[in-house]
């Protein structure tokens, strides 16, 4: 057995060991309460996962995932004593429109994925300065409950955020997988330049990725909105990286064409099980970040494809 | 006359034409914009994020990207306020040391960064903003989320004691600026960098070590974030994690909308010096006439998008990730 025929089944495999492994450290783990609770934890950041998935599937990245997310849980806060249940209609178009704006920049304006998203991020930023204030903005809750109370409650026992996760992540899957949509965004990820040639309109799948990973990351910062019960412009910061890490170490690489939605899904799995497992060996939180930012560059080591690379930069 | 005013001449002067337009609209708007004292204040702004954009420049001119800043400036920003105090405290004393150890770690950080970019063969946008991630970390881990003040009356002179009407920090930094043109302009290792941003599979058949070229770009902006690091403790005199916050965002900015392609092998430490008061004068002149200041983050983005299309020669790029 080479390491490339075991390399597409590492991401499943490192999710059983751990599992296993903080398993037997702490029996508690295993419990069937503990798990669900710990999996609707992580249905925010799943979400922005599976945007950033689109976005790292083509070859590129959205930087501006947690910007419009923060933007999101402003917009939702003051669309909600208005419009109601079409304030999350309101928050996913504007997610949208940024999204596609990152698109637009980086395939009609050739400016990098990197840098159109960072920058699309700061205008988010401002965005979310501006209408909040710059404070924190709390839901009325007995409005919060009678519109959106359905995302927090719990269907026999199940937290329906894990429903809503499941159906987002049939929908991606079904997308990536049964239409001639996701067939392109895997042509684009295989190899921009043959795509183009076999006359696929390259720009336009590329500017629909991104306002997919856009309109994700609008619902990821919805439904925290909707969990914490209110918004500002900086609710949701602490997001971008453990999204990044969990599309990666599921298996979707830097340079694009392989992984994608399910991969995702173990990797924000993968995700959820070290940062539990730090609770119990009684790791300090405030070095999440450090070991996140370890494993993201093991990750990327591991999955990318230097083929892709002629030269890396 | 046709030919004086060629796209590259254009491209060439444009970064100053646009200092000089913001100069003149802010005063007409607001008079109190043109005077010393206003001046002295965009230039303490300036100062620490001109030397980190400094460092980025080098890396950008060869055609890669380090966006680890926000996290080097806070680990050498709190390492230093821990050295400095644990030696004593004051510059008169032993904690001067805390200085070139500052600029150790720094330089340290960005050899790593390099080492992982380089050796691993990750793209260094990546590598560094993973790497930048660490750093933030590793800061927090230091201070426990402490902020450390650092009340020598001597450091701070950087910013109490004033020659022209400018405090000394300003004076450091173009200290700095001209050591970096120097690097740029009469080093082996600053034509390498043009060289390799240039074409660096020519570069790579021409016999450079190219590896060697990019991680020694990396530990030299290393060097760099660390001064801008100890420059910014200098102008607060806190250092905290969140030292290094916000300055990934402007130092690109500026680099890029200074004149340096984000493609590499044009532009320098000029243009991101223009870069740098560009986009400090626009945050200080929104404030003076009456903008809040949230807008600058949402201006920034516009203007870097600007800048990198205006830079792009359309005709030679055929894609971009």
């Amino acid at each position: 057995m080479s390491f490339e025929r075991i390399k597409p089944h590492l991401p499943w495999i490192t999710l059983l060991v751990l599992v296993l492994v903080v398993g037997a450290a702490d029996s508690n783990f295993l419990r069937p309460s503990n798990l669900i609770s710990m999996a609707a934890d992580i249905v925010p950041l799943f979400i922005m996962a599976l945007g950033m998935t689109f976005a790292i599937y083509i070859g590129g990245i959205d930087l501006s995932a947690q910007s419009v997310a923060n933007m999101t849980t402003v917009v939702a806060t003051i669309a909600l004593p208005t419009f109601g249940i079409g304030a999350a209609l309101i928050c996913i178009l504007a997610g949208v429109v940024l999204g596609g704006v990152s698109g637009f920049v980086t395939t009609r304006l050739f400016v990098p994925s990197f840098i159109s998203t960072l920058a699309v991020g700061g205008i988010a930023f401002s965005a979310a300065q501006y209408m909040s204030g710059q404070r924190a903005l709390f839901m009325d809750a007995s409005l919060r409950d009678s519109t959106f109370g359905w995302m927090t409650g719990s269907l026999a026992g199940i937290p329906s955020e894990l429903f809503i996760a499941a159906a987002l992540v049939l929908g991606a899957w079904f997308l990536q997988s049964r239409t001639t949509f996701g067939r392109a965004l895997k042509a684009v990820g295989a190899g921009e330049p043959a795509a183009v040639a076999s006359g696929l309109n390259v720009n336009r799948i590329k500017i629909m990725a991104f306002a997919l990973s856009g309109g994700l990351a609008a619902i990821a910062g919805l439904l925290f909105a909707v969990k914490l019960s209110g918004g500002s412009p900086t609710l949701a910061n602490g997001f971008l990286l453990p999204a990044i890490v969990a599309v990666l170490v599921g298996g979707t690489p830097l340079t694009g064409g392989v992984g994608g939605v399910i991969n995702t899904l173990i990797g924000t799995l993968i995700v959820a099980v070290i940062r539990s497992s730090m609770l119990y060996f009684e790791v300090d939180a405030t070095q999440q970040q450090m070991v996140f930012g370890l494993i993201l560059i093991v990750a990327i080591a591991l999955t990318i494809d230097r083929t892709k690379l002629r030269v890396v930069k | 006359m046709s030919n004086v005013l060629t796209r590259d001449v254009l491209i060439k002067w444009a970064p100053l034409i646009v200092l000089l337009v913001l100069v003149l609209f802010f005063t007409a708007m607001e008079p109190r914009f043109f005077s010393l004292r206003n001046f002295a204040r965009i230039g303490i702004s300036s100062a620490p994020a001109l030397m980190v954009a400094i460092g980025v420049t080098f890396i950008i001119i060869m055609g890669s990207i380090d966006l680890s800043m926000e996290g080097t400036v806070s680990v050498c920003a709190v390492v230093f306020a821990f050295a400095f105090i644990a030696l004593g405290g004051t510059l008169a004393s032993w904690a001067w040391l805390a200085i070139p150890l500052a600029l150790l770690v720094g330089g340290a950080i960005g050899l790593v960064n390099g080492l992982v970019h380089v050796l691993l063969k990750i793209p260094s946008f990546m590598a560094s903003l993973a790497m930048g991630f660490v750093g933030t970390g590793f800061a927090l881990l230091l201070t426990g989320g402490d902020r450390i003040r650092v009340e020598d009356d001597l450091f701070r002179s950087l910013l109490t004691e004033r020659w022209f009407g400018f405090p000394i920090m300003c004076y450091v930094a173009l200290l700095f600026l001209l050591i970096a043109w120097f690097i740029q302009s009469r080093t082996t290792l600053g034509r390498n960098f043009y060289a390799v941003g240039g074409g660096e599979e020519l570069a790579h058949a021409s016999g450079l070590n190219v590896n060697r070229v990019r991680i020694m770009g990396f530990a030299l902006a290393g060097v760099f974030y660390a001064v801008g690091a100890l420059l910014a403790v200098g102008r607060i005199g806190i250092a905290e994690t969140a030292t290094g916050s916000n300055f990934m965002f402007v130092s690109i900015t500026s680099v890029v909308v200074g004149g340096t392609a984000l493609w590499g092998g044009i532009g320098g430490v000029w243009n991101t010096l223009i870069g740098v008061l560009i986009v400090n004068v626009i945050n200080n002149g929104m404030v003076v006439i009456g903008l809040p200041g949230y807008v600058q983050d949402g201006v920034l983005g516009i203007l870097v998008i600007a800048a990198v299309v205006l830079s792009t020669d359309r005709k030679s790029v055929t894609f971009v990730k």
